[in-house]
């Protein structure tokens, strides 16, 4: 073929490239809460393609899951907070071209004046120092759940880790040693506020800040404290103190990474290109802002230290060697099972007249899935005999109330109990909520547990909540308020309810079970 | 019983001339048959370091010259050529990365119609700056007399780790805890299962059979369980080792052409990752090491094409001078300049892998 017939062909096959410029591909990502800070510069990466770009957000467990099942994700890339959680689940190899996008090191942010306290400023702390802390009533935290999110399961990881004085790497029979557990235990008695999510919890360290409430610490990414602390400035807050444990820390490297649905291979090169995007000099720049590392090009993208909160992006971390997946399986199911602090969980069940039919029947399946171990242990949210559960029926009144630990045995009480319930009557949500919090209140040794009232209601409720959050603000714990909606229901009530107590509202209108354990999640 | 490089890369030019030779007599010009006509869509596995490869934009124009456009999936080189949800989802080729893969692929009833050594790469632990100037100091990284690279004393840094060793007892003060060697999982990718061969032929003292490996397997064993979770595929590793840093990777075996690829790919982030004052990225030639080849194994007949693309002159010579595999060319590189001193020309000391029986009896050993 002449070489100018192939120039020619080479210039309308630009030429027609170029035309496709303006995409209008749709392009749907699930990521980690961690990204939503990166979620502008993506957008605008998006709309300059003319696509239009969605971000939903799940933690890593569920991503993980999304990718186990045979479908796979529904969206067409995935953004968790760490690879080893397309290791532990992607065995189908769905997940193509994951790369690493930024690396985030999971460490202890302390009040400031708490970290001067304990003489942590200006030193190398040890996991040992923390346990140290925590053992001698000096130190609670914030700390997502280990089995429903990668920054919870980070630190978890960590003080496994350093509970085995320096090995290389958790071996399987090391989870079956009394001092491993623990030393573990203890550390996990620390925990004051769980969640599902990381992003969330900053948030809720933020905003418990404006409400007059004070936590000690919190575990999460580096970058994540460095997003609070730049907001706590703003409200003219004492900072977080970076504590980055110098026996080693687990490292999240953000990892992006495309699913192919067979929908074209304009959708892949949009991928592609989102990438080459994500990784040039100026959007490096821009993700560096954050306080997250980049991988190696050059230390001169970094941001830059603030050593009043001992924030350092290009301080030497020592990461933990992550354990083989089974060990990661095991060290998590040990998590919920016997390490975590126990669960005090009050559930209110809407059993009034608006329920009937429909509503009716997706709470039963809901109770089902709640209290089945085998159902409930599949994604890792299974009760312990530790947890202590109390079911309140409710309509207009509360109807009747049970109670069990969270043994087999008292798991198949309460659903016995609750199959026993027919809709009926009126509504009063709050009226229950009272209840819930009287019997927390009234159990003992209630500093041991992670206390939670859970409200499952179509959202359509008389009374006033007035009453119960005079209680409420009385009570000796923080017990937040959950809500899990039905069907088309009002969700305002909830919303309040939840915000006004620091805990949110999960919508079960799609997948009843699925915001049950969402919500478990953060007990 | 080392082999030179030269007379490696003698035999395998040999072979991949003969295999070309053939073909171009068949079809005029075929690097222009895909400006043709169709173009064959070719599904199949590929070992992760070959990924960037097959995604430059010079290799696909060239690959779609041919008539050809690639849908390569990544997956280890052991799991390709074993595992049946792979082999079930009907790849149309494998290319793995170790000529032992095409016995195995064979024993796992793959319809095998050719293959051939396509590329061929060094197996190399990836470090940083700081570990190689402590290694020197406690002797066991050393310059080569011949060529100036660095040799890493792998029998000994091994027996290091196997001891409990801390990293500052080697020379190596930045780090904390013990030292620690990873690889990819050799149970499914090429470069952990050709690592495993060297570290249980390094541990038997001689090329390793199966009474040796009666006697040394727990050795090896134990070197593969202190690294925890292993990646599934090379690419994946040398992208963590980049990513993760000193403090995360801060020793990962991989293939030599993985950092030579990744400075030639954006020569201006190279010098600045020369320039800045980050630990750099360093590459050791463990002494003796272990030769990785890369077959291209044909299945469905449309991958003919394939093989005769990717031993044709024009993408052997991309494959060095943007990639850095050593091919069964022996093509001379263009651009090397911008990596000087980080390739010698020769490697001193190859050891052959163990048989294909003695691995897989060691597999079995560590997957138990």
């Amino acid at each position: 073929m002449p070489k100018t017939l192939t120039s020619v062909l080479l210039l309308a096959f630009s030429v027609l490239l170029a035309a496709c410029n303006a995409s209008n591909v749709k392009f749907s990502i699930v990521s980690g809460s961690e990204n939503t800070v990166l979620e502008p510069i993506v957008q605008e990466f998006c709309s300059k393609q003319g696509a239009s770009c969605t971000f939903a957000y799940e933690g890593s467990l569920d991503i993980g899951l999304g990718l186990q099942k045979p479908g796979g994700v529904d969206q067409d890339a995935v953004w968790p907070a760490s690879s080893v959680w397309v290791d532990l689940f992607d065995s189908g190899r769905k997940v193509r071209n994951l790369t690493s996008i930024a690396q985030m090191p999971v460490i202890l942010g302390v009040r400031k004046s708490k970290a001067a306290e304990l003489g942590w400023v200006g030193r190398q702390v040890f996991m040992k120092d923390i346990l140290a802390a925590v053992k001698d009533g000096k130190l609670k935290f914030l700390m997502t759940s280990a089995t429903q999110s990668n920054s919870g399961a980070s630190a978890y990881l960590a003080m496994l880790s350093s509970a085995l004085g320096g090995r290389e790497v958790i071996e399987p029979g090391d989870l079956d040693k009394p001092d491993v557990r623990e030393a573990v235990g203890t550390l996990l008695q620390g925990v004051e506020r769980s969640s599902g999510s990381s992003g969330w919890l900053a948030d809720l360290y933020v905003d418990s800040v404006r409400q007059g409430t004070v936590y000690d610490a919190m575990w999460n990414y580096e970058a994540t404290l460095k997003e609070t602390n730049d907001k706590l400035r703003q409200m003219g807050k004492e900072p977080l103190y970076a504590v980055y444990p110098a026996d080693g820390v687990a490292v999240g490297d953000s990892p992006l990474g495309f699913i192919d649905h067979g929908r074209g291979a304009d959708v892949e090169k949009f991928f592609t290109d989102m990438l080459a995007y994500l990784q040039s000099d100026a959007v490096r720049k821009r993700i560096a802002d954050t306080g997250r590392r980049l991988p190696l090009g050059g230390p001169a993208i970094q941001a830059t230290a603030e050593p009043d909160w001992n924030f350092d992006p290009g301080r030497l971390v020592t990461s933990i060697r992550m354990p083989e997946p089974a060990v990661i399986r095991k060290a998590l199911d040990l998590y919920q099972q016997a390490l975590r602090k126990p669960s005090l969980t009050a559930l209110c069940f809407d059993f009034s007249g608006s329920m009937e039919d429909q509503g009716e029947k997706q709470l039963q399946a809901a109770a089902q899935f709640l209290f089945t171990p085998e159902k409930a242990s599949e994604v890792l949210v299974q009760w312990t005999p530790s947890d202590h559960i109390f079911v309140l029926p409710f309509d207009s009144a509360v109807r009747d109330n049970f109670e069990a630990s969270g043994d087999p045995a008292g798991q198949s009480r309460l659903l016995a109990a609750v199959a026993e319930q027919h809709a009926g009557g009126g509504t009063d949500m709050y009226a229950c909520a009272e209840q819930a919090l009287q019997k927390i209140t009234a159990t003992t040794d209630l500093s041991k547990y992670l206390p939670a009232i859970v409200i499952m209601t179509d959202g359509r409720t008389e009374g006033s909540a007035d009453m119960f959050l005079n209680q409420w603000r009385n009570a000796p714990v923080r017990v937040p308020v959950f809500g899990i909606t039905f069907g088309d229901a009002d969700k305002s009530q909830l919303d309040s309810l939840a915000k006004a107590t620091s805990a949110r509202v999960f919508d079960g209108s799609g997948d009843l079970a699925g915001a049950f354990r969402a919500a478990r999640g953060y007990n | 019983m080392a082999i030179s490089r030269r007379a490696f890369g003698l035999g395998l030019l040999g072979a991949a001339a003969a295999g070309t030779g053939g073909y171009l007599t068949l079809k005029d010009r075929p690097e222009f048959r895909g400006y043709l006509g169709n173009r064959a869509h070719l599904f199949g596995f590929i070992g992760g370091e070959k990924q960037a490869f097959l995604a430059d934009p010079d290799v696909v124009r060239a690959l779609g010259g041919y008539g050809l456009e690639l849908d390569a999936r990544v997956a280890g080189s052991v799991e390709m050529v074993r595992e049946a949800a792979l082999l079930s989802q009907k790849p149309q080729f494998l290319w793995p990365s170790s000529s032992i893969m095409v016995d195995l692929a064979r024993k796992s009833g793959a319809a095998i119609r050719n293959d051939q050594v396509v590329l061929n790469s060094p197996i190399v632990v990836y470090t940083w700056g700081p570990v190689v100037e402590g290694l020197k100091k406690s002797g066991l990284v050393s310059v080569a007399a011949k060529g100036g690279y660095n040799q890493l004393d792998l029998k000994a840094l091994l027996d290091a780790v196997l001891a409990g060793k801390t990293w500052s007892a080697l020379g190596v003060d930045e780090l904390y805890g013990r030292a620690r060697i990873v690889s990819t999982d050799p149970n499914r990718s090429n470069s952990g299962f050709m690592f495993a061969g060297l570290v249980l032929s390094l541990m038997s003292g001689d090329v390793a059979t199966q009474e040796l490996l009666a006697q040394h397997g727990d050795q090896a064993k134990a070197i593969f369980r202190s690294m925890g979770l292993k990646s599934s595929s090379s690419g994946k590793l040398f992208d963590q080792y980049i990513a993760g840093g000193l403090g995360a990777e801060p020793m990962a075996v991989g293939y030599e052409n993985q950092l030579v690829e990744w400075a030639l790919a954006d020569p201006a982030r190279w010098q600045r990752v020369q320039a800045g004052t980050g630990a750099k990225p360093e590459i050791l030639y463990p002494r003796p090491t272990v030769y990785s080849a890369h077959p291209l194994i044909v299945i469905d007949p449309a991958v003919d094409q394939l093989l005769e693309a990717l031993t044709s002159p024009q993408l052997q010579e991309l494959a060095w001078s943007k990639h850095g595999f050593r091919g069964p060319l022996g093509t001379v590189a263009a651009g090397s300049d911008t990596i000087a001193g980080v390739r010698p020309a020769e490697i001193e000391a190859v050891l052959p892998m163990p048989s294909a029986d003695v691995m897989l009896a060691l597999l079995a050993q560590m997957e138990g």
